[in-house]
């Protein structure tokens, strides 16, 4: 428990630490590696000194690190010059399109995964079993991104049924259950590419469990009892195969989960931070993206540190492991 | 831990895919590079439509998209076996040293594995990437050294095992020293796990190059699936798509699920309860 809040930990400062240090590293004006070079262009000498001053880039390294820190915790991440805008603030309007994404497809990939999974594991070698798992082996194939260009191709370019990207209508001041709708509209596509890549992993590992869950005496006994079918496969085996979709998802989940969304939203210019990190790459936003990257970091880590805690709630053979 | 892999995994019809598929690219990687050389030059005909001159047509700027297509397999494949074999070099490393040497050394690396689990890799990939936009052979070393710690935990509690087994200590008690016992006894042992290993490492690393050069961090210069989708996408409006956009995602696909199926088949033989499933 102790030593899994100091692995976090760890690996915060280690993000901490890159994200300080490569910019700095980096051969040329630092500035220039902070801030990007056509902001730089545009800036009064006055303008660069006092940047400079800001940072205290010409104090040395570890005194330039407490600064960053200092800034950080008082919540100031530089100031975008493209956004015109704070970091911070740039940053939190984006994040709640990423936020609503990533949690409607993990409870999408989730919930199908696992009813897949006990389908496909009761009736393992017949048909149904065969055809689920084909094809969620293929799937488990496919790039996140290139699904969604997949389904943009199909849906918005061929059939022009839902649209083409963003999250709503731009300019339409809809409200209430209007602007609902919209924004479902807008979420099918990116919602259908990230769940269906995440619903592998989860239908594999519940399909496994399946298999070697049935052959336990208990499934004996619950089947000796005359117990119907439908009761064994949920409330007997299904229940136990559920576990390892959580312990097994859990470490590294919040990484593949973001990975995979980052992606699709780039497809689908989602306005979420995926695509926020993917324009300020094009525009050369340095401070944007590197505010971006370490906010991920932050996002993940607390999935991942939720994930974990949670299964030694789950498991409790796993908190006495160690 | 002696089951004769390839065996086995012919018997098994994802695994016998697999290794077709496998086949198939690797062989478009070496040999038809040298048939479709002509990457560069610029036709008259931009966004021409698939003909005998041109398989699969023309881009925006008029090189020949099918001759992309196949280099495009071979920066795939490279990075696939080079990073592949690259991180399973540092987790065996890793995990062998760990186990046998224990202690201290062994806690600290260990805390830098868990930490390395649970940080977002792709974004210190991002972060670098952003910074270098690195070609073939740096994103392969970049990818490698970020790709290494699920390896090395699994190989670290195997060698553990290993480490105590009965063989293991006859040829101890034969005055085999700690280097015989690693290179001829635990090394060979770990095998069919450092096979597993490679392509699951394999299959992540062409997914990330791809990943990256979608997203535009990659050396502009690098010829990649990846990136010809990535500039492909902008021209989403025109008919184009359908000969430039779909083919590198299939590949793609296809490469990716032929480690997908290799894995899924290795698992299953390394894993008896799952056979016969």
């Amino acid at each position: 428990m102790k030593a899994n809040v100091i692995n976090y930990a760890v690996a915060f400062f280690i993000i901490l630490l890159l994200n300080f240090l490569l910019p700095r590293l980096m051969p040329g004006d630092p500035l220039m590696a902070i801030y990007g070079e056509e902001t730089l262009l545009s800036m009064t000498q006055e303008h660069k000194s006092q940047l400079a001053d800001s940072f205290g880039l010409d104090k040395p390294l570890w005194k330039q690190f407490f600064i960053y820190l200092y800034n950080l915790a008082r919540g100031d991440m530089g100031y975008s010059h493209y956004h015109n805008t704070p970091v911070l603030k740039v940053i939190i309007s984006y994040l709640p399109w990423t936020l609503l994404l990533m949690g409607t497809a993990l409870i999408l990939s989730t919930v199908f995964g696992i009813i897949a999974g006990i389908e496909s594991g009761w009736r393992r070698g017949k048909s149904l079993d065969k055809v689920l798992l084909t094809s969620m082996m293929s799937l488990s194939g496919f790039p996140s991104f290139f699904i969604g260009i997949i389904f943009l191709l199909t849906f918005s370019v061929t059939l022009g049924i839902l649209p083409l990207q963003g999250a709503k209508t731009a300019y339409s001041e809809l409200s209430g259950f209007a602007l609902f709708l919209d924004v479902v509209k807008h979420l099918i596509l990116p919602l259908a590419s990230l769940a269906l890549v995440f619903v592998s992993g989860s239908y594999l590992l519940t399909r496994n469990t399946m298999v070697t869950i049935l052959k336990e005496s208990f499934i004996l006994t619950a089947k000796a009892k005359g117990l119907r079918d439908r009761k064994i496969r949920y409330k007997h085996a299904g229940r136990n195969s559920m576990l390892p979709v959580i312990t097994q998802t859990g470490i590294g989940f919040g990484t593949r989960l973001i990975t995979g969304a980052l992606f699709i939203e780039v497809v689908f210019s989602y306005p979420g931070m995926g695509n926020l990190i993917y324009n300020s790459l094009l525009m050369r936003d340095y401070p944007v993206l590197q505010g971006s990257l370490l906010m991920i970091t932050v996002l993940v880590l607390g999935i991942n540190l939720t994930v974990d805690l949670l299964y030694r709630k789950l498991d409790p053979r796993v908190g006495n492991a160690r | 831990m002696h089951v004769r892999l390839l065996i086995k995994i012919k018997e098994d019809i994802f695994g016998k895919l697999g290794l077709v598929l496998m086949a198939l690219f690797i062989f478009s990687a070496l040999i038809l590079p040298f048939i479709f050389h002509d990457t560069e030059s610029h036709s008259q005909t931009i966004f021409g439509p698939p003909s005998s001159g041109h398989i699969l047509g023309t881009n925006d700027v008029g090189q020949d998209i099918f001759s992309r297509l196949i280099h495009g397999t071979r920066t795939s494949v490279f990075v696939a076996v080079g990073a592949g074999f690259l991180s399973t070099l540092i987790s065996t490393f890793v995990g062998v040293s760990a186990g046998i040497i224990g202690g201290i050394y062994d806690k600290i690396l260990m805390r830098l594995v868990d930490a390395l689990l649970v940080i977002p890799t792709i974004v210190i990939l991002i972060l670098t990437a952003s910074y270098i936009n690195p070609g073939v052979w740096v994103l392969t070393l970049l990818i490698s050294l970020l790709y290494w710690q699920g390896g090395a935990r699994v190989i670290r509690s195997q060698t553990l095992s290993l480490k105590e087994r009965m063989h293991i200590s006859a040829a101890r008690t034969f005055g085999a020293g700690r280097w015989y016992i690693i290179f001829r006894h635990i090394i060979p042992d770990l095998g069919p796990i450092l096979v597993v290993s490679f392509i699951h490492r394999a299959r992540m690393a062409v997914f990330m190059e791809a990943g990256l050069a979608f997203i535009g961090i990659a050396d502009p210069l690098m010829i990649s699936w990846g990136m010809m989708m990535h500039h492909a996408l902008k021209f989403y409006y025109l008919p184009v798509w359908k000969w430039w956009l779909i083919p590198p995602g299939v590949a793609l696909s296809l490469l990716i699920i032929s480690f997908a199926f290799l894995g899924y088949s290795l698992e299953k033989v390394l894993e008896p309860r799952l056979r016969n499933a």
